[in-house]
């Protein structure tokens, strides 16, 4: 059994630079502590915009926080899971993948058109060094076991990859739908269902 | 599966180990009830992890305000602090200087604990935001595997020492202050006499009296490098200021020894300490800083004060055993030195050029300046210099109070190529240290007082001045701004030529932020005189402001005034008729958007400056020494749990020692670290005296600790260790009540 690291992010990228530029996330994520829109113990937002490819904007909560992401050069919706991650991977997974899923239709309903996702693609990033170094034979390690948790949310066969190869850098992986045009909902509703059944 | 604390068991300096381990249990007891949250603060801050905004539960969303649930409950871990509310942790780098792996390390922790991104401090610190405290142990085991500590980075005590940025490396120099700041972090870091200070203390070397660097006049120590001679031959020693400092009520640090030589540094500073610990405020925090207590004596009684104490000061090897080493102080670069000659230039490479790369006093060689936007970088970033500095300058590294990077011992052939990496990795921005390289705090993005966005107004000026930095005259191009989000001044807005700091004006029924602004500050001889506070303006007036003053300046100056001499000579008067246009307070109907903060959407409030954690309350030292005592009993019974018997020995041996060490510390602060002595001093002055004694048990619980000094066991069984524990529960109670008993009676 693959051990749940101590943070768990996943990211989804858009699929083109939008419109909206970064400082209007600002007023839309301090809405959604005001409605509490996204799920969590919602606290704050804290603007990191003007750090070149950073972690933008992030709405901070308890549980895991909600970043407008610039990292790797490519904007997109960061959820850090990092606290309460369920004691199996593929909970832990479908949770991480299930809020950042969330956030991301929510940001898309902010400005339809303009935000538009690919939720064929994710990156994930296990940010714990004591359990995963960014190395080849922990990938091989915990391969299989994270290839069957994937394909189990996507409902088919994904191709996995090590977003980095430097082993100083998280371990984080990049995994690609084999089906293109990954419909966010229809994912979110699967989600929405093993999250029940895995509780 | 290992933990941190096993993994990096090898790599931790037992000292700095114990100090965590020590901590750790104070976390689980401050969990269970059983440390007062006001010990425990204290504690937390000595280590360097900081509260942060809305961690009393309370926050305005912009329509109300909102109680914000942490699922730990009524915990906190300090008064009115929740514990699972996020906080900041400070990290101490001594003179700024860092080697490419304690970045990488960095890098890591910023990534795996805190929101990704590291923050450089107006004192060369590293801040990371958003940290819960049950990782803080794990984190710091990990920064003590390669010598960094966050021991003391807040408090009421030693903070990170500073020194120039081109320390080792500058034409104008007398010496490299670098390793005299050195021995003293190491010093006085947990040093006996530095524990029991009213408010913080804070220390500067500056390697000469022209420039700014070190900026030792606003320190309440300050240590300027200077030679004499002395019998005919060249000593090396300081100029000794003392009672400096910033905060609400600026002072310029007075002359305490003209030169004081190097075999004298340690010494002197140990005696200030003493002074200050002794004579210093306790209880009005608000004028606690040293800088009180010399106003208060006046600098003649303060001197002699401390020329006293220094006669008492124990003998003390390392005082001078430094003096040694200095010759082991040296720098490897990367590459051997060599001129820059006809390799073609990258674009933008020439502005850069101009404003971020000086040539060291060593030919060939130059110091690159990094801008870091507001002072934060990724961890990627970091991961990322990290390895450009080892293949370019190796471990030279530093950060600067004007919250940049610097590598040192760039080969001067290598410049293009450097340039053209860090720029690649978003770090190679020109204007540094020109007017859109702007300091701030952190103001209401995290601090608890803040009471205006020192960082949006920053974030903003930054991105105006960027866009038309090729057209300002370089009169404006060349002046500093920086910005505080209160009065506190810790973005340091006293020395710059134009600063601000954040403040609150009422129109109608609603708050509109305010930044008071302070001209004619001095950088210059280490910040020679500080600024002129010349009237509030709302917020999001500051950019026409800001655009008014240089152009009323480029326009009117003489070719022979600076900022400082213009704003004097034009006088407050004339400068607040200036900004008065700008003072209106529209009303929220007319300009709603007057009623927010810089880069934040929310209708303004104060509602959300909470209680400051400048640096916790005052705890008594006793206090603060018994729960050092009680968290190593606490690891006994964690001990005792794994059936580890000689580890519960050890522990509440050491309990004990450290109980009777805490009360005879408020008779005697020289006792030292000895458990020998330390039980001597307890018999002589507690035992015998029957002071300690208990009403009916009398000397009973003290003998406990006689018995397991006098004869230590030649086994330990799991019985043996039951009994052990109970004793020292036992005893350490009774050093509680015998210190309350005797508190009364105790003069000093
Ligand atoms: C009444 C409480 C406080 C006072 C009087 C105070 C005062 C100061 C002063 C005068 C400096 C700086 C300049 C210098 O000496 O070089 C400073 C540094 C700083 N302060 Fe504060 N401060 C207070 C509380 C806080 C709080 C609550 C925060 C935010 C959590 C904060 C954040 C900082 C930072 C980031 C620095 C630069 C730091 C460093 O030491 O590395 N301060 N403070
Ligand atoms: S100046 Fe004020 S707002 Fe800024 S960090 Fe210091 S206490 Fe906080």
């Amino acid at each position: 059994m693959t051990i749940v690291p101590n943070r768990l992010g996943v990211k989804f990228n858009l699929k083109r630079e939008p419109a909206l530029a970064a400082a209007d996330i600002v007023p839309i994520f301090q809405r959604w502590i005001q409605e509490h829109t996204v799920d969590g113990m919602l606290i704050d937002v804290i603007d990191y915009k003007h750090v070149p490819e950073g972690p933008g904007v992030i709405l901070i909560a308890d549980e895991g926080d909600y970043a407008f992401d610039f990292s790797d050069g490519q904007i997109g919706l960061h959820y850090i899971r990092k606290r309460n991650l369920p004691g199996d991977m593929a909970g832990a997974l479908i949770l991480a993948f299930r809020l950042a899923l969330g956030a991301a239709l929510c940001l898309e309903s902010e400005a339809p058109g303009d935000i538009d996702f690919d939720f064929s693609h994710a990156k994930i990033s296990f940010l714990d060094r004591q359990n995963y170094r960014n190395e080849p034979a922990r990938f091989a390690a915990a391969q299989d076991e994270l290839s069957a948790i994937l394909a189990d949310i996507y409902g088919g066969d994904v191709a996995l990859e090590r977003a980095y190869d430097d082993p100083r850098f998280s371990f984080a992986l990049r995994v690609s739908a084999q089906t293109e045009g990954v419909d966010g909902q229809k994912l979110l509703a699967r989600l929405s269902a093993r999250a029940v059944s895995v509780q | 599966m290992s933990t941190w604390k096993e993994e990096l068991a090898d790599q931790i300096p037992a000292e700095m180990g114990n100090l965590i381990d020590t901590f750790e249990a104070q976390i689980e007891l401050r969990k269970q009830g059983k440390l007062d949250e006001k010990v425990f603060a204290e504690q937390r801050l000595r280590k360097g992890a900081y509260g942060q905004r809305y961690d009393n539960g309370q926050r305005h969303d912009g329509v109300r305000t909102r109680e914000l649930s942490y699922p730990s409950g009524e915990l906190v871990k300090g008064p009115d602090t929740l514990w699972d509310a996020p906080g900041m942790q400070r990290i101490k780098i001594p003179y700024g200087g860092l080697t490419a792996e304690q970045l990488e390390v960095l890098s890591e922790l910023a990534d795996e604990y805190a929101d990704g991104i590291l923050h450089i401090t107006t004192r060369q610190d590293i801040q990371l935001h958003y940290v819960h405290i049950d990782d803080t142990p794990d984190l710091m085991r990990r920064l003590a595997a390669v010598d960094i500590t966050t021991q003391e980075a807040c408090g009421n005590s030693v903070r990170n020492i500073t020194a120039c940025t081109l320390a080792g490396v500058c034409h104008d120099e007398v010496f490299d202050v670098s390793p005299y700041a050195d021995a003293m972090m190491r010093f006085l870091l947990d040093h006996d006499d530095v524990q029991d200070f009213g408010r913080k203390f804070k220390v500067a070397f500056s390697g000469c009296a022209g420039h700014a660097c070190g900026l030792v006049k606003m320190h309440d120590l300050g240590l300027l490098a200077q030679t004499r001679e002395i019998d005919g031959e060249i000593k090396r020693g300081f100029t000794v200021f003392v009672g400096g400092g910033l905060g609400t009520v600026p002072q310029q640090a007075k002359v305490l020894a003209e030169f004081a030589t190097e075999e004298q540094l340690l010494p002197i500073a140990q005696a200030v300490s003493r002074v200050f610990a002794r004579l210093g405020e306790k209880k009005n925090r608000n004028r606690a800083r040293i800088k009180f207590l010399v106003s208060k004596l006046g600098i003649d009684e303060f001197r002699r004060e401390v020329e006293e104490e220094l006669k008492t000061v124990p003998h003390d090897e390392r005082h001078t055993a430094y003096l040694d080493r200095l010759g082991d102080f040296t720098y490897k670069p990367a590459k051997a030195g060599m001129a820059l000659n006809g390799t073609p230039l990258p674009d933008g490479f020439s502005d850069w050029y101009r404003t971020n790369v000086y040539h060291q006093a060593q030919s060939g060689y130059s110091t690159i300046t990094l801008n870091t936007p507001l002072g934060d970088f990724t961890a990627m970033q970091g991961f990322q210099l990290a390895e450009i500095a080892r293949r370019y300058v190796g471990d030279n590294i530093r950060l600067s109070v004007e919250q940049n990077i610097v590598l040192r011992w760039v080969a001067d052939a290598d410049l293009p190529a450097i340039y053209r990496e860090v720029r690649e990795i978003g770090l190679g921005d020109a204007g540094a240290g020109t007017i859109v390289d702007i300091t701030a705090c952190p103001g209401t993005d995290t601090c608890k007082l803040g009471i205006a966005s020192s960082r949006g107004l920053t974030a903003e000026l930054r991105t105006r001045l960027i866009e038309r930095i090729n057209l300002l005259p370089d009169a404006v191009r060349e002046l500093k701004i920086k910005v505080s989000g209160c009065f506190n001044s810790c973005g340091q807005h006293h020395v710059a030529d134009i600063g601000f700091f954040g403040n609150s004006r009422r129109s109608g029924n609603h708050k509109m932020p305010h930044f008071q602004v302070v001209l004619g500050g001095q950088w210059q001889e280490n910040a020679g005189s500080y600024g002129l506070a010349v009237g509030a303006v709302p917020a999001k007036h500051i950019p026409e402001v800001l655009e008014a003053l240089t152009n009323r300046y480029v326009a009117e100056r003489t070719e022979d005034e600076n900022f400082q001499t213009w704003v004097k000579n034009l006088g407050r008067k004339e400068i607040k008729a200036m900004l008065q246009p700008y003072m209106k307070l529209p009303s929220f109907e007319e300009k709603p958007e007057y009623f927010s903060d810089w880069g934040d959407s929310r209708v303004y409030t104060i509602d959300d400056i909470g209680v400051g954690e400048c640096a916790g309350e005052v705890v008594s030292l006793f206090s603060l020494e018994i729960a050092r005592a009680e968290s190593a009993h606490f690891e006994a019974l964690l001990a005792l749990d794994d059936g580890n018997y000689p580890m519960v020995d050890q522990q509440a041996y050491k309990a004990m020692v450290l109980a009777a060490r805490a009360l005879v510390r408020t008779k005697y602060l020289d006792v030292g670290d000895d458990y020998g002595n330390i039980v001597n001093e307890f018999r002589s002055r507690f035992y015998d005296t029957e002071l300690v004694y208990d009403r009916f048990a009398k000397g009973k619980f003290a003998r406990y600790l006689f018995k397991r000094h006098d004869q230590p066991p030649a086994q330990v069984g799991e019985d043996y260790a039951h009994q052990l524990i109970d004793e020292t529960q036992l005893f350490i109670e009774n050093i509680h009540s015998a210190e309350q008993r005797i508190n009364g009676v105790i003069v000093s």
